[in-house]
């Protein structure tokens, strides 16, 4: 699971999202769906089809090719997504016709979390939140969904600047002061996090808001 | 714990979605009936904080570090069902900006830490803090038992839901997720705590003392959510439960041969047994592990939220702790 | 009729501190005014009371008038369309993912949509001169962008009356001269909350000098930026602006 984390602070900023591929400029509803059908195909996909693995491998590399998104990036992510899957289906081998099962479910995730990538390295997350709002997704959830992707990066950023801020003080080391340390820092964000909501209540309100 | 695509089958995909459809539905529900609107915001944002603690780094031992989950974080700080939402919005953000946890499987995922985690983890500490009092050491006792218990409870969901889809076998599932849970829980807890500790130095005032199961609108909420994990529980874990029988004599018979059931539960539950006799050994030993852990956890979860009051300071809730920096 | 009148208005914290102390003052149609005064004087809670988020729980008095209208509670949504609030972090401010629906924000909680919003928008951006930003995510603004955006926010809402929150302040100095020349170019009234006298001096026609959350003191800007005894006891000082300036 952590393995995904390092990235986050690249993906926030991510620049090739804002594309202008083919694939790009399809409407965000078009490549949801897209992205949807191919993880269901993959999943319902028999479990030694391995044919139609590989077709649905080439197809998303010919996906991948035309959103002229460098195929180095999308490899990346693909890696570090990967652990995980690979973890789980370790457990598969652990048992009868162990190899065929984690082989197959390696080429599931694979080719799931290819369409998955594929999907967010060229939509926005404003539009899908703009897909989920007319899905009729509850009001509540989609403002919820909305504060959170906004204020990550100004969360992550106040968070850098708390540690900076804690390390530059601290002259020893060791686990246990690590771990207070860290603990500190994640209830001064906290506690910033909440005299933000109020002052964000606050603008929402001012504009005339109510949920 | 997010199970990623390709390891739920059909039915178990659709089952876990519906009900995690359900939880999110008494979420809503209860959030818009007794949920301050001012605090609406800061559901959105407890989110993003949730999802900016996850990377925090706590070392371990070598390069390796624990990471915060936090689903019990937030429901201590804002109450189990604006919990619910938020954790349910980073699964969310993590399944399709991140590609963290799968997308067919992302109903499951929400049940597990999203619902199981925040709704148990919330009934334990409501629970534990009406039996221990208001003062801020059971807050803290209560925080870090209920982080520990509901982290083992939704991994042993999770093993249940891969059991059922087919994908690994209970044998293998339960220990190993059961197993490896009881550890990364402690981590859990220990964090959890530190945190809630550390915002009470800063801010008594955000974890407000008023009791958590008086008023009725918390008794059906906690209710819903007990009998939407039940159903979880039912569904994904009894049907498994038949080799129980066999296991409860088990540990009728193991209760003074504890250390060996232990040490064979740490021993198989990664590697679990071929042989017929093993089979039974793994699974048994595990739930004689759960059951010596969940007491040692609470004995643990008393002694951390000791170190963190030391006597005197109990109810204020200051911390005299000899490594802690300055709030 | 006066854009805003304020009379006696006073309010203590929850913890019973006094933050303001029988404040009275207008702002006429059209007019700027600067809101001075050391730190802690008072000057964000004072801009809070003005558009009814503070106090949480309005008095049978109001002491505040927007336009004519008494800030009460059936008021207060209408109030809010005509006195746009900036505030003082633009994080907080700027709460959509986008420029676009942060700046459409407003208007759709009236109920405009369509082509009338998308106007709006545009119009609005093209005052504040962002135009080009419309797809852009606040966290990939600059400071001065974002305060930029906040205030197309207000201007698209026909806010007749802005109430600024330290906008200067932790600008770079071409920032700040944009802001100047922007609100220099708005017609709407402003009470403009800051540390900055310099833009004060330049452009705001009167100030309010609030101190310990009471007036001590309002009138010309020049006349009362020049008093340095006046600036010096409330904790401000004479703009360099004005000790070089030849009296006309």
């Amino acid at each position: 699971m952590p393995e995904v984390r390092p990235l986050v602070h690249e993906e926030l900023l991510n620049p090739y999202r804002h594309g202008a591929s083919l694939i790009h400029r399809l409407p965000a509803p078009v490549k949801l769906l897209g992205a949807a059908v191919g993880v269901l195909v993959s999943v319902l996909l028999p479990r030694t089809a391995w044919p139609a693995y590989a077709g649905m491998g080439a197809g998303l590399l010919l996906v991948a090719l035309l959103t002229s998104v460098p195929l180095r990036h999308l490899g990346r992510r693909l890696l570090i997504a990967e652990p995980f899957a690979v973890g789980v289906a370790l457990l598969a081998l652990l048992q009868d016709h162990g190899l065929q099962m984690f082989l197959a479910m390696l080429a599931k995730s694979t080719l799931c979390l290819s369409c998955v990538i594929l999907l967010n390295s060229t939509t926005r997350f404003t539009d899908l939140l703009q897909v989920f709002r007319r899905l009729r997704v509850p009001p509540l959830l989609v403002v919820t969904l909305a504060l959170m992707h906004r204020y990550l990066f100004v969360l992550f950023e106040e968070m850098g600047r708390l540690r900076r801020a804690r390390r530059s003080r601290t002259f020893t080391s060791g686990r246990v002061f690590a771990w207070q340390l860290t603990a500190t820092v994640a209830a001064q964000l906290f506690v910033r996090t909440s005299e933000r909501a109020e002052r964000v209540y606050a603008a929402m309100c001012a504009r005339g808001w109510k949920l | 714990m997010h199970i990623p695509d390709g390891f739920l089958d059909a039915k178990t995909a659709g089952i876990s979605a519906g009900m995690a459809a359900m939880g999110i539905g008494i979420a809503l529900h209860s959030v818009r009936r007794s949920f301050s609107v001012r605090r609406v915001p800061l559901i959105g944002l407890a989110a993003a904080f949730v999802f900016a603690a996850q990377m925090l780094n706590f070392p371990v031992a070598g390069g390796t570090s624990g990471h915060l989950i936090g689903a019990v974080l937030v429901a201590v700080l804002l109450g189990p069902s604006a919990a619910v939402l938020a954790m349910t919005a980073v699964l969310i953000v993590q399944c399709f900006m991140f590609a963290d946890g799968g997308v067919t499987a992302l109903g499951a995922n929400i049940f597990n830490m999203a619902i199981v985690a925040p709704g148990v983890g919330y009934a334990i500490y409501a629970l534990v803090r009406r039996a221990a009092g208001d003062s801020l050491r059971s807050r803290l006792l209560a925080t870090a038992f209920a982080a520990w218990c509901s982290t083992v409870i939704a991994a042993i969901v999770c093993a249940g839901q891969l059991a059922f889809s087919g994908t690994v076998t209970w044998k293998v599932a339960f220990p190993a997720m059961a197993g490896i849970h009881m550890l990364i829980a402690i981590g859990e807890a220990v964090i959890t705590t530190l945190v809630v500790a550390a915002v009470a130095r800063a801010r008594p005032e955000l974890l407000a003392s008023r009791p958590p199961t008086s008023a009725p609108s918390h008794y059906t909420e906690l209710t819903a959510y007990g009998l939407l994990v039940s159903l979880g529980l039912v569904v994904f874990v009894a049907p498994f439960a038949s080799g129980w029988p066999d296991g409860l004599e088990k540990v009728a018979a193991a209760l003074g041969f504890e250390h060996k059931a232990m040490a064979t539960a740490v021993m198989a539950a990664p590697l679990s047994n071929y042989t017929i006799p093993g089979f039974r050994s793994a699974v048994s030993s595990t739930i004689v592990a759960g059951g010596v852990g969940t007491l040692v956890a609470f004995v643990l979860a008393y002694v951390l939220a000791r170190a963190l009051t030391p006597r005197g300071d109990a109810a204020q809730g200051r911390d005299a702790g000899g490594a802690s920096p300055c709030a | 009729m006066n854009a805003l009148e304020v009379h006696h208005l006073g309010y203590r914290y929850p913890d019973g501190t006094e933050a303001l102390r029988d404040v009275s003052f207008s702002v006429a149609e059209g007019e700027r005014v600067g809101l001075i005064g050391p730190n802690g004087a008072g000057k964000s809670t004072l801009l809070l009371h003005l558009n009814g988020l503070l106090p949480e729980h309005p008095p049978p008095e109001p002491a505040v008038r927007v336009f004519g209208t008494p800030l009460a509670e059936p008021n207060l949504a209408a109030i809010r369309v005509q006195l746009g609030l900036l505030f003082q972090d633009p994080d907080d401010q700027l709460f959509c993912p986008t420029v676009w629906e942060d700046v459409a924000f407003g208007p759709q909680q009236l109920g405009v949509r369509g082509p009338e919003l998308s106007g709006r928008v545009a119009r609005a951006l093209a005052q504040v001169g962002l135009a080009h930003l419309e797809e852009r995510m606040p966290h990939h603004l600059s400071r001065g962008e974002k305060r930029r955006v906040g205030l197309a926010g207000l201007l698209a809402c026909e806010a007749r009356l802005l109430a600024l929150d330290e906008p200067s302040s932790d600008l770079d100095p071409r920032g700040r001269r944009e802001l100047k020349a922007l609100l220099g170019s708005l017609s709407v009234a402003q009470i403009i909350a800051t540390h900055d006298l310099e833009l004060v001096v330049e452009i705001c026609s009167r100030v309010i000098v609030l101190d310990q959350g009471a007036v001590v003191a309002q009138g010309p800007t020049v006349e009362l930026l020049n008093d340095e005894a006046l600036m010096l006891a409330h904790g401000l000082e004479r703009p360099h602006v004005l000790r070089h300036r030849h009296p006309h």
